[in-house]
């Protein structure tokens, strides 16, 4: 943020005014022209909350064993997205370009794409190929299925049948203007079990897990709720150990992090028990692919955060597999509830406003809820389908009556916090802002946080992802609601 | 894998490079060329390049007084939103489906009215034109046109779609045709940009972007000459200096990338004298100086300033150089400061094993050929792989490049200074110490060393 007495494009005044100005129900407060503030009245977008279909691609792309993107686009469509991945993660993200200049716009990007395939397949030696196409490519019409077919031969022809057949090219068809990331994460999955899952032949008891733009935390912490309940699963775009890797040099060239979904995983997948999308919008395309096409029940989220999604969670998983939650599950669920009644003094009656994507915006807006938070206000960046009324459903459970936003910008979302009293923010880095100008905290929560370290690590998901969470939110509520210079005994 | 720890010298080839861009480097030696540059990414490298809308957000981001309306799909709004490590607020029309059918030029002009009419303190409208309604063909110089005549604000679009070019100096470039047509010189009667005499020691800093602060140091040893910046493009620029910027008496080139092509042209239509520079390092701090005084006809006044500056660091680098000395460092630049910076690097006893730039062009190139020693590597536009079989081959105490190498270089344990920094201000005799102090932390970094040791047992 620019300094405090720099005027800021809002009507001209300055951060210092705004400090007084903007605070929320102050009597000198005046709203902003109430016509203005929906989205739906205006055609610009003020601070979106989502960003492009190419990146859900990616990010799912990533998540398989020595699996490379390769984005037919400009090189920017790489550059920012590899960019923002660094920021969050702090790991390396390999994405490769087509290096799609004027002449491809022009004559059409078949040329660079076979090329650019080549390059990457002989020096990189990858396992499989996300294909991603851009705004641009989709444009001008690139017919990518024949492309891949006509890199595919080229490949065999050039490294021989073994080499050339090894490498696997899955194409995802991401125009960036018809959805946003969630939406290229969900087209990806189906785009991976199309190519790869193989026809089922025998059953391998075990549950497909797709996770969703989970951190590698949050991974790591369902295969522990797997582990102890003694289910095998394959998961899919197992981001856990590529955006989380161990510094352990040397490696050989070229450079992959050990983790990732396999190939064979993938395939296997259309023989498993179940399939568990625990973000019903991103990766519920893949689990209904299965179910429409191999008969594999298919359960879309709600993601496991909080203690009864949880629950629901791991009910499913029993019914399914025929396995109890052995008692260190219960334990955990236990520790959990016993933090909740610990810290309710500190939970109860709280009001809070969440923003994010809509599935783990979903589950939180439930876990706020059996903390005895109230939720005022919800936002998805991204609109779909169900979530006003997902959100409706479940804050009415507990009688609340939240504002919903489907698929709006931060600028309504800050305008109409101005207007209610909020005592808590949650949602990711680009809350920080609001938060500061409402003088609430922020907990930070979601794909986007890039201005804390650490936050990818620990999960957010289970029991122990529970607790985790809600010590944050109290030591948030804490830091803020109490003076410094006294000494709090909690 | 045999490990050379000397780069190939005699040979002439860059031993790291991939064989398909070998002309793209060279070892540097007795009667050799220049790398091949300025031209189309290997497709399928892993390339740092970007497009021409990053170069133009880059630009164009700190421009004062203006809005900037990002006409494309959201995302390109949102990662645009970050420069510089800095946020700006950025619009944008959001373009969906249909507007890709029919044509977006309609949500763009309700756009640019909504924003003008909101925003009226604001003096003009930046539209950036991204792929998607590059390739579609938006008339968006009509709608500006339209919306300007509604309006009354200046709407200026910016046609900067992502594939134009074979990189982000494109979006450069396209930035300064944007101050050449509609900024400079371009006040309204009765406003500042009328005619009226120079000051004698009025200048404009071209190709400074003031990362974490570096302007204001620099700004701070102009003060002291008595120098005045009517313009620092674009760390310190308005709508209203800008209207000013044709009247100043020299233009002083910090990032050739950026200002060589703005300071030839207004060379060539204001007759405006232009000189390069470089506040990066003891040696390119002082020389700078001492070009301006002389320029400014202020030796003394600089010669002072320069003493001063190098006696107040003096005490502190002598520590660092003597910590620093003879480490091997490879340098993976963004832009075209290379041959500059390389003598910052060499200020502090550092050895430049390999040195190479994303979007340098054969200026850059010929000027860092000649600071740097036999053998070394020159690379244009190195990628992810040349970077780790140079890390392989060379076992450099430490690298300095781009954010996005940093995490790999970390994995096969290998130190990283990010340019640009993410510290305080590297630029003047101050920042240099700062400079000093980041590539020592990262070089003694105790992790370095636990991890050696753990790979030996």
């Amino acid at each position: 943020m620019s300094s405090i007495d720099e005027p800021i494009p809002i009507e001209g005044v300055t951060y210092r005014q705004l400090e007084i100005e903007k605070k929320p129900l102050t009597p000198g407060y005046v709203p902003r022209d109430p016509a203005l503030v929906p989205k739906a009245n205006r055609a610009a977008v003020v601070n979106p909350v989502r960003t492009c279909m190419p990146f859900g691609a990616m990010f799912a792309g990533l998540g398989m064993h020595r699996g490379l993107p390769f984005v037919q686009g400009a090189q920017g469509c790489t550059t920012y997205v590899r960019y923002t991945f660094c920021r969050i993660f702090q790991e390396p993200a390999s994405i490769a370009n087509a290096s799609f200049h004027e002449d491809a716009a022009v004559f059409g990007g078949r040329k660079n794409f076979t090329e650019g395939i080549r390059n990457l397949v002989v020096r990189y030696k990858p396992r499989v190929v996300t294909v991603v196409t851009t705004c641009s490519s989709e444009i001008i019409g690139d017919d990518m299925a024949s492309f891949v077919k006509v890199a595919k031969k080229r490949l065999v022809s050039e490294l021989g049948p073994e080499d050339g057949n090894r490498v696997r090219l899955v194409l995802v068809s991401t125009p960036s203007f018809a959805g946003s990331h969630v939406a290229g994460y969900d087209r990806a999955s189906r785009a991976f079990l199309e190519t790869l899952a193989a026809d089922h032949s025998r059953p391998n008891n075990r549950v497909n897990i797709i996770p969703g733009m989970l951190m590698p935390g949050d991974v790591r912490e369902i295969k522990h709720l797997l582990a102890e309940m003694g289910v095998a699963a394959h998961v899919l775009f197992d981001i856990s150990d590529v955006f989380d890797t161990p510094l352990m040099p040397p490696q050989t060239l070229p450079y992959y992090p050990e983790g990732g979904t396999r190939v064979e995983e993938v395939e296997d997948m259309a023989n498993s028990m179940a399939t568990f999308a625990l973000c019903p919008n991103e990766g519920g395309l893949g689990a209904r692919y299965l179910e429409q096409k191999f008969e594999i029940p298919a359960f879309a989220g709600p993601v496991p955060v909080g203690v009864r999604n949880t629950d629901l969670f791991l009910e499913r998983l029993a019914r399914v597999t025929g396995r109890e939650a052995p008692k260190t599950l219960r334990d955990e669920r236990g520790r959990l509830l016993d933090f909740m009644a610990d810290t309710l003094h500190h939970t109860m009656m709280k009001k809070v406003a969440l923003f994010g994507d809509p599935d783990l915006v979903t589950g939180l807006t439930r876990f706020v809820c059996e903390l005895g938070m109230e939720p005022v206000a919800v936002l998805s960046g991204t609109q779909t389908k169900t979530f006003a009324a997902d959100i409706e459903g479940l804050t009415g459970e507990f009688g609340h009556t939240p504002a919903v936003f489907n698929g709006s910008d931060l600028f309504e979302f800050e305008e109409t916090l101005k207007t209610m009293p909020v005592e808590v923010l949650i949602g990711n880095s680009k809350g920080a802002d609001i938060a500061r100008e409402l003088r609430i905290p922020l907990v930070r929560t979601g794909l986007f946080v890039y201005d804390r370290v650490g936050y990818q690590k620990r999960p957010v998901v289970g029991y122990r992802g529970g607790e985790r969470l809600l010590a944050d939110l109290v030591n948030a509520i804490l830091d803020s609601s109490y003076p410094e210079e006294r000494t709090q005994q909690l | 894998m045999a490990i050379k720890n000397t780069p190939a010298a005699g040979s002439g080839r860059v031993p790291f490079i991939d064989p398909a861009r070998a002309d793209h480097g060279v070892c540097v030696g007795p009667g050799r060329q220049i790398p091949a540059c300025d031209q189309r990414t290997l497709p399928g490298a892993m390339s740092q390049r970007s497009c021409a809308y990053y170069g133009a957000r880059w630009f164009l981001a700190q421009l004062r007084q203006v809005l900037h309306l990002v006409h494309g799909p959201v995302s390109c709004a949102y990662y645009g939103e970050t420069v510089r490590k800095k946020w700006y607020p950025v619009f944008s029309t959001d373009l969906t489906e249909n507007e890709i059918i029919f044509g977006g030029e309609a949500k763009l002009l309700s756009a640019l009215r909504e924003l003008a009419a909101r925003f009226p303190d604001h003096r003009a409208l930046l539209v950036y034109v991204t792929c998607a309604p590059g390739i579609t063909g938006d008339d968006v110089d009509r709608v500006c046109r339209r919306a300007e005549r509604d309006t009354g604000m200046r709407c200026v679009p910016v046609h900067c779609p992502g594939f134009l070019g074979y990189h982000q100096a494109a979006g450069h470039e396209i930035g300064t045709r944007v101050f050449l047509e509609h900024f400079i010189g371009r006040g309204g009667p009765g406003e500042p940009g009328g005619p009226g005499e120079p000051g004698p020691r009025d200048i404009n800093l071209l190709g400074e972007f003031d990362v974490m602060g570096d302007y204001r140091v620099i700004k701070g040893l102009f003060r002291r000459l008595g120098v005045n910046v009517v313009n620092a493009v674009t760390a310190d620029a308005s709508v209203e200096s800008l209207a000013r910027a044709h009247r100043v008496r020299l233009n002083l080139i910090h990032c050739r990338r950026t200002g060589g092509l703005l300071a030839e042209e207004m060379e060539d239509r204001y007759g405006i004298e232009y000189r390069k520079s470089s506040f990066f390092g003891l040696t390119e701090t002082s020389a700078s100086l001492r070009r301006l005084g002389e320029w400014l006809d202020c030796r003394a006044e600089a010669e002072a300033l320069i003493a001063e500056g190098e006696a107040a660091v003096a005490g502190d680098l002598d520590r660092y150089r003597r910590e620093l000395a003879g480490k091997r460092v490879g340098l993976f630049f963004g832009g075209s400061r290379l041959g500059s910076m390389l003598k910052g690097y060499r200020d502090l006893g550092l050895e430049v094993v390999a040195a190479g730039s994303q979007f340098g062009c054969q200026n850059d190139y010929r000027e860092a050929w000649t600071g740097l020693n036999p053998g070394t590597a020159l690379v244009d536009d190195a990628n992810e792989e040349e970077v780790l079989r140079f890390i392989r081959q060379y076992r450099p105490d430490v690298i300095a490049g781009g954010t996005r190498e940093k995490w790999l270089a970390h994995k096969f344990g290998v130190p990283f200074t990010v340019f640009p920094q993410e510290s305080g201000p590297y630029a003047g005799y101050s920042g240099f110490l700062n400079f000093a102090r980041d590539i020592l932390a990262a070089l003694k970094a105790p992790v370095w060393r636990i991890v050696k040791g753990e790979s030996r047992n």
